[in-house]
């Protein structure tokens, strides 16, 4: 039999897109065949259309769960993307000749426990990575094919690339079961075409330079009847979805994507303008261009210097035309004084790019649109699709009486499920508060469905194929755009609401890492309670708290240490280590497994110290007191020597102050600390006397007046007075002499 | 003769390599050169010429010698800016030893530079008696770099008051200098560079100007890149220290190396080896040169003091040292490493750790 013609390529290459293209302007074909699952030949009148720009995707998943899906990406450097229009400009036919894709996701499950089976099997891309040297096949292909303008050669060098690793890794590739199937499949549909009246020599078969070999093989029958029927099949469904340059950059390796869309689509320019130098030169006038917008200055002496350093890095491996590797190479060492940070944005633009595709109106139906309707249906929550607003209370503790599993816990799934949504922005459903007592395991949701509701399902769909893996992504997006350990913390506890275990240790690490930078002892306080609460409650959301506990350590310990040196502050400054130092008291008290005597010996250092904020001093010795960690004789001590003749009035007093924020009743009741007080006050003179009136008004302006009484009592007991006398004195507020004499101090100069 | 000098210049200690270099000769060689840039690239990463086994000269990071090498081909200044102890003279040395065959023609830069030692100066005596004459010239190595078309080096240059790094900028920009006492102008020969070290810790002692650094494409020498390449570095350099310092003590052990680079890089780079946790990086310098010094300083302390084996406490007190520098703030970073990383690394670590601890319990 005749063979048709074959185009041997490499998957998203502007060289090859370019090459094939003229080989089809030569060979004039009346029928193309493509590399790609055949059951989507629909998709091709939609990409084509006017409105369509890549970059787009095929994406075909299962209709059952576990969503299951392979996508297709097409840049505009496509090889099968570029034939897929050549057919539609000339009109001629164009057919996708591999496995249905139904087919393809039936193997994916099958592949999984073959992999585990025979261990030791190569990937063909690790093999060519040991033999290109350099950086990898990706230089590699590059400096081999991407710059080769002439399309014969191309066209000879790709088969033979593709022969030569085949003869290399056949049968050791531990997907090469797949391979020997998918090229059954494809001679099939080959000699399918040819039975129905194609002349071969009308015919361009356009596949990856891989399988040409195994395309022509004279050996190799075509896949028979019987052997079409045995092939596994699961229910699947596809749909046309725009893509962008990130996603594509994200998914590296073969065929699936490559690091640099945007770079590759300045060589497909290149390569249509015939002018090689093109790419180098409009890539490194880029980056000089991102620098200045954004502020760095970069003179075009450095860009030509840049250009003539990438030629001759280029030169000293032996190629003409400098590769990816030699241009970001020579752009740091000219545009970016030898370091890649100070150019990694306007790297990160070019190489990467934030070009989205577009597609006509009403194509596009995404998995995670199946998937959120699919899980709708599950959770019962189908009839709150209506445009009126409807609550739904939510109770998120275990439903004894029912039967399965999943209805005993519908409600937290559903509350899974609703904050899931709520962290991709997606407006169908909003949270209310609810009152304080059953905080913990009780939610009020409104919902309501609306257009822009489905908009933004169609938009998250860029992020991942379901709900659930789009919050993630989505997460972990937050994550690593996070500015503060605070930010981080609240993303734990998305995560945390969402039901995400592997987003939640993944954020928590991230949460190690910049802990150790965050200095101030007020976010490590704030974010210590954040994740003691998802500690103490994890369990109702059926969360794991151990990943957590020992970040939730290291944070507390990392308090521990920087406390003292935290309290040397202004009072302005005091009131936040306060509410720092209560939380870490009351996060050290809720768990066991944090180390208490770090703690206590913090809390000891910052009460002993004379060099620090007294306030603090005093409230570290109020929380040790409250933990019976210091005893009455030494409190006894303390509050001498704080109030002790010759320490300025306003140190004194600011100790006192802090002492009295914490367990009142406690002080009240010690007689002897009254006694103190009042020696103190004796021992003043005039001036230090209202100096230390005004701190002290101040720590027991707060006091109730139940409280004061039994001050009063105390103070009764020693002058030998009356308590009730007493107590009409001190809760009788000012008088009008008062008054004056306490506005008087208003003006009081404290500066000494 | 030979054994008097304390260290020869790098292409005497491998003229047998440069020669077999030169004699096996395959590519076109730039004008000025004695070998060809890919020949270059062999000499300072090793490889093998005909039978002859190059030796590695630098590990590590073989882009960053190919773009010091391409730099230097495209008659572009090349300034090598790292950290202290990564290896920047030691790479500028290499490879004018291997380009011209000569790496003697350097100028160290310190405060006490003037614009003399980089351009030309006098021979007063000469000067005084018969008027300025091309013999009462004295020229400076980037002078003589000019004339014969070779690379002249230039040491620590961020050390140099800021007049006397601009006189380099009309050098480097016109690749001429005049020399008006005489009326005369030389211009620069083919093959003309200079070759740059500056030291990122001394940023802000005198800043480069904008203009200068222009002249100058810049690599930045990282350190080592992997826990092997650091230890490989460590241990032959411990091993021929010591040799010549006679410290009566055995070469630490492999265990020991490692811990002390595991220590280093960790650090160093603020996170641990598995990238699992981070950890806080103390303010000094914890270069691979100091974990070499830091050995070699154990070893004197074994043998001088203890069994002549490194214990751990002597490298316990030499770790201490080495990393708590600006007292506070370190010691808070040692601290929460030794508790937060090293003490949960299992029994291997339970000595160090314990040593480690004992010295900060005060």
């Amino acid at each position: 039999m005749k063979h048709p013609h074959i185009f041997g390529i490499r998957h998203l290459s502007p060289a090859g897109a370019w090459h094939l293209v003229q080989y089809l302007d030569e060979k004039r074909p009346r029928l193309v065949l493509v590399e790609g699952p055949s059951d989507l030949n629909d998709q091709m009148e939609h990409i084509t259309r006017p409105e369509t720009k890549p970059p787009i995707a095929i994406l075909a998943y299962t209709k059952d769960a576990p969503v299951k899906t392979i996508l297709y990406p097409f840049a505009e450097y496509s090889p099968e993307y570029q034939a897929i229009l050549w057919c539609s400009k000339h009109s001629a036919e164009c057919r996708f000749i591999d496995l249905p894709s139904d087919v393809f996701l039936a193997l994916s499950d099958r592949e999984i426990s073959d992999a585990e089976g025979e261990e030791g099997r190569m990937n063909v891309y690790q093999l060519l990575d040991n033999y290109a040297g350099e950086d990898g096949h990706e230089t590699f292909w590059e400096r081999v094919m991407e710059h080769t303008h002439d399309t014969e050669g191309y066209h000879r060098g790709a088969n033979t690339f593709g022969s030569s690793l085949r003869e290399l890794t056949a049968g050791k590739e531990h997907d090469w079961a797949e391979i020997i199937v998918r090229e059954a499949y494809m001679r099939r549909r080959i000699e399918d075409a040819i039975k129905e009246g194609f002349d071969p020599e009308q015919i361009v078969v356009v596949t990856g330079a891989y399988h040409v070999d195994g395309l022509l093989s004279e050996s190799e029958p075509a896949m028979t009847d019987k052997e079409l029927k045995a092939l596994p099949r699961v229910g699947a469904s596809h749909t046309l979805m725009p893509y962008s340059y990130y996603r594509l950059s994200t998914r590296a390796g073969y065929g699936a994507g490559n690091k640099a869309p945007a770079y590759y689509s300045l060589l497909w320019q290149g390569m249509q303008k015939k002018e090689p130098a093109y790419t180098g030169y409009s890539y490194l006038s880029q980056i000089a261009g991102y620098q200045r917008t954004h502020g760095t200055p970069v003179s075009s002496a450095e860009v030509i210097e840049a250009a003539r350093l990438a030629k001759s890095l280029a030169q000293l491996r032996g190629g003409r035309i400098p590769s990816l590797r030699d241009l970001r190479d020579a752009a740091v060492t000219c545009l970016g004084g030898g370091s890649f940070s100070a150019i990694s944005l306007a790297t990160a633009d070019t190489e990467i790019g934030t070009k989205i595709g577009e597609l006509p109106e009403g194509v596009s139906r995404t998995s995670i649109q199946e998937d959120f309707y699919r899980q709708l249906k599950t959770w019962n929550l189908e009839r709150y699709r209506s445009l009126t607003a409807q609550d739904l209370m939510l109770d998120l503790r275990e439903n004894r009486k029912a039967a399965t599993e999943k209805s005993a816990f519908l409600d937290l799934y559903r509350s899974f499920f609703l904050h899931q949504l709520r962290v991709l922005h997606i407006s169908f459903a909003s949270q209310e508060q609810v009152n304080q007592d059953n905080a913990t395991w009780s939610e009020h949701w409104v919902i309501s469905w609306t257009p822009e509701a489905e908009i933004e399902l169609v938009e998250a769909a860029l992020k991942g194929d379901t709900v659930a893996q789009a919050a993630s992504f989505h997460m972990k997006e937050q994550v690593e755009e996070a500015a503060n350990i605070g930010a981080v913390a609240q993303v734990i506890e998305d995560a945390f609401t969402c039901g995400m275990s592997g987003a939640v240790s993944y954020a928590a690490q991230v949460l190690q890492a910049m802990a150790v930078d965050a200095a101030s002892l007020e976010e490590l306080a704030a974010t210590a309670s954040r994740l003691s609460v998802v500690v103490q409650y994890g369990s109702i959301r059926h969360l794991d708290p151990a990943p957590l506990q020992p970040i939730l350590n290291q944070i507390f310990y990392r308090a521990c240490l920087i406390l003292p040196g935290a309290c040397v502050c202004d009072d302005g400054a005091s009131k936040g280590i306060v509410v720092a130092m209560e939380r870490l008291n009351s996060v050290q008290l809720a768990h066991d497994f944090l180390d208490g005597e770090s703690w206590l010996a913090a809390l000891w250092e910052t009460a002993d110290r004379d060099d620090l904020n007294t306030k603090l001093s005093g409230f570290a010795a109020a929380i040790l007191l409250e933990r019976s960690q210091m005893a009455a004789d030494r409190l006894y001590l303390e509050v001498q020597r704080r109030l002790s003749l010759g320490i300025p009035a306003e140190l004194g007093a600011g100790w006192f102050e802090g002492l009295a924020m914490k367990n009142r009743y406690a002080l009240i009741a010690r007689l002897s600390l009254w006694e103190s007080l009042d020696q103190y006050l004796e021992s003043l003179d005039d001036e230090e006397f209202k100096r230390a009136l005004v701190f002290l008004r101040r720590a027991f302006a707060d006091f109730t007046s139940a409280q004061k009484d039994e001050i009063a009592e105390n103070l009764g007991e020693i002058w030998g007075l009356n308590g009730q006398q007493v107590s009409e004195v001190v809760n009788a507020g000012l008088d009008e002499e008062g008054q004056k004499l306490v506005e008087g101090l208003d003006d009081f100069d404290f500066d000494f | 003769m030979e054994q008097q000098v304390l260290r020869l210049p790098a292409e005497q200690l491998f003229q047998k390599e440069i020669d077999a270099l030169i004699a096996a000769e395959k590519d076109p060689i730039p004008t000025g050169w004695r070998m060809s840039p890919r020949s270059v690239r062999t000499y300072i990463c090793g490889g093998k010429v005909k039978g002859t086994v190059i030796t590695p000269k630098y590990i590590g990071h073989e882009r960053l010698v190919e773009i010091a090498i391409a730099t230097l081909v495209t008659d572009r200044a090349l300034l090598l800016i790292g950290e202290p102890g990564t290896a920047k003279s030691w790479l500028s040395e290499h490879l004018t030893a291997a380009i011209n065959g000569d790496s003697t023609k350097v100028i160290q830069g310190t405060a006490g530079t003037t614009e003399e030692q980089i351009r030309y100066s006098w021979n007063y005596a000469m000067l005084i008696a018969n008027g300025p004459s091309p013999e009462a010239m004295l020229k400076s190595p980037v002078f003589h770099a000019m004339e014969t078309g070779s690379i002249a080096r230039m040491e620590e240059i961020s050390r140099c008051a800021s007049e006397v790094q601009d006189a380099l900028i009309s050098i480097l920009s016109e690749k001429r200098i005049s020399v008006p006492e005489l009326s005369i102008e030389v211009a620069a020969k083919k093959g003309f560079s200079v070759i740059a070290t500056a030291n990122t810790r001394d940023k802000g002692v005198n800043d480069m100007s904008a203009a200068l650094k222009r002249r100058f494409n810049i690599v930045v020498l990282p350190a080592p890149a992997n826990l092997d390449a650091e230890m490989e570095i460590v241990r032959t350099r411990v091993a021929q220290l010591s040799a010549g310092l006679d410290l009566n003590a055995a070469l630490p052990e492999d265990d020991t190396v490692e811990k002390v680079c595991t220590i280093f890089r960790e650090l160093r780079k603020g996170e641990t080896l598995d990238r699992s946790q981070k950890v806080k990086t103390p303010s000094g310098v914890l270069s691979t040169a100091e974990a070499i010094s830091l050995l070699c300083n154990s070893m004197a302390l074994a043998g001088s003091f203890g069994s002549g084996i490194i214990s751990e406490a002597d490298l316990a007190a030499g770790l201490q040292g080495a990393v708590v520098k600006d007292e506070d703030k370190d010691n808070v970073a040692w601290k929460e490493y030794l508790e937060n990383v090293m003490k949960k690394r299992g029994a291997r670590w339970t000595g160090l750790y314990r040593a480690c601890k004992e010295l900060n319990k005060v």
